[in-house]
């Protein structure tokens, strides 16, 4: 928990890093995909697997890369249904307030960490931010 | 050997590329949903029509060489490139247009967006 009232909304662990993410990481791109994705992504993504999905994240929600933290600028709406069914983001460090892209999730420029297997991937909510049902 | 048919699959409103004309082969016969939940109702229309064997990529086999076309659901960066990456025809459902490192493999020979099932007609 990073504040007080704060809520953990998805949780997974790296289980393979392919060998094509370090040079995504260079355009700004890190890429995630569930375990049980077609094979032909495996090189370009690092694959996890979730222990907690309650849901999708939204502007302003804090994801915890690694040991990296990012505050989510914009995201596109597809990504909750991509995570959810496929443990599949597109996360891009482009400083976006619109995403680009539907199923963009954007934080602000700057370097993206390189995973390795056992890290953790975190998306948390403030807990001062307003509930919204859909 | 079945008898395979040609489609022409075009673009939908706000797409982007195409028209591509899919012809499964002895070689390549699979039409891959790469989409999750399930096969897409655009790949299902595409294998009824050219006799194509359709797959679900999320839980079978669809490797890139098999491929007659991929049927995706990327509303991203992933997806949309790596087929046609791989010389794979792309259908994606969503109006998506080339972006990303991965842009300048999508070519309009390649790839076709916004795809529903009646952009898929029998040649």
């Amino acid at each position: 928990m990073t504040a007080s009232g704060a809520t953990v909304v998805y949780e997974s662990e790296v289980t393979q890093v392919g060998g094509q993410v370090e040079a995504f990481l260079g355009h700004g791109l890190l890429i995630f995909f569930g375990a049980q994705s077609p094979v032909e992504l495996h090189d370009m993504s690092v694959l996890h697997k979730a222990t907690l999905e309650d849901d999708g994240p939204r502007a302003g929600d804090l994801l915890q890369v690694g040991s990296t933290e990012l505050e989510v600028l914009a995201v596109g709406p597809v990504v909750r249904d991509n995570l959810l069914n496929l443990g599949h983001l597109d996360l891009k460090a482009d400083g976006r307030t619109e995403p680009n892209l539907p199923g963009d999730v954007c934080v602000r420029v700057g370097d993206l960490p390189l995973l390795r297997v056992g890290d953790h991937f975190r998306i948390t909510r403030p807990g001062n931010s307003r509930e919204q049902h859909t | 050997m079945p008898d395979y048919k040609s489609v022409r699959v075009s673009k939908g409103r706000g797409g982007w590329g195409g028209p591509l004309t899919i012809t499964p082969t002895e070689d390549k016969p699979l039409i891959a949903s790469i989409t999750g939940g399930g096969i897409h109702p655009v790949a299902q229309r595409i294998a009824d029509l050219t006799g194509g064997e359709v797959i679900d990529g999320f839980s079978g086999s669809a490797p890139f060489d098999k491929l007659a076309v991929a049927v995706i659901d990327c509303g991203g960066t992933a997806r949309v490139g790596v087929y046609p990456m791989k010389k794979v025809k792309t259908v994606d459902i969503h109006a998506t247009s080339p972006a990303g490192p991965l842009a300048q493999f999508i070519t309009e020979e390649l790839f076709v967006s916004g795809v529903k099932p009646d952009d898929v007609e029998q040649t």
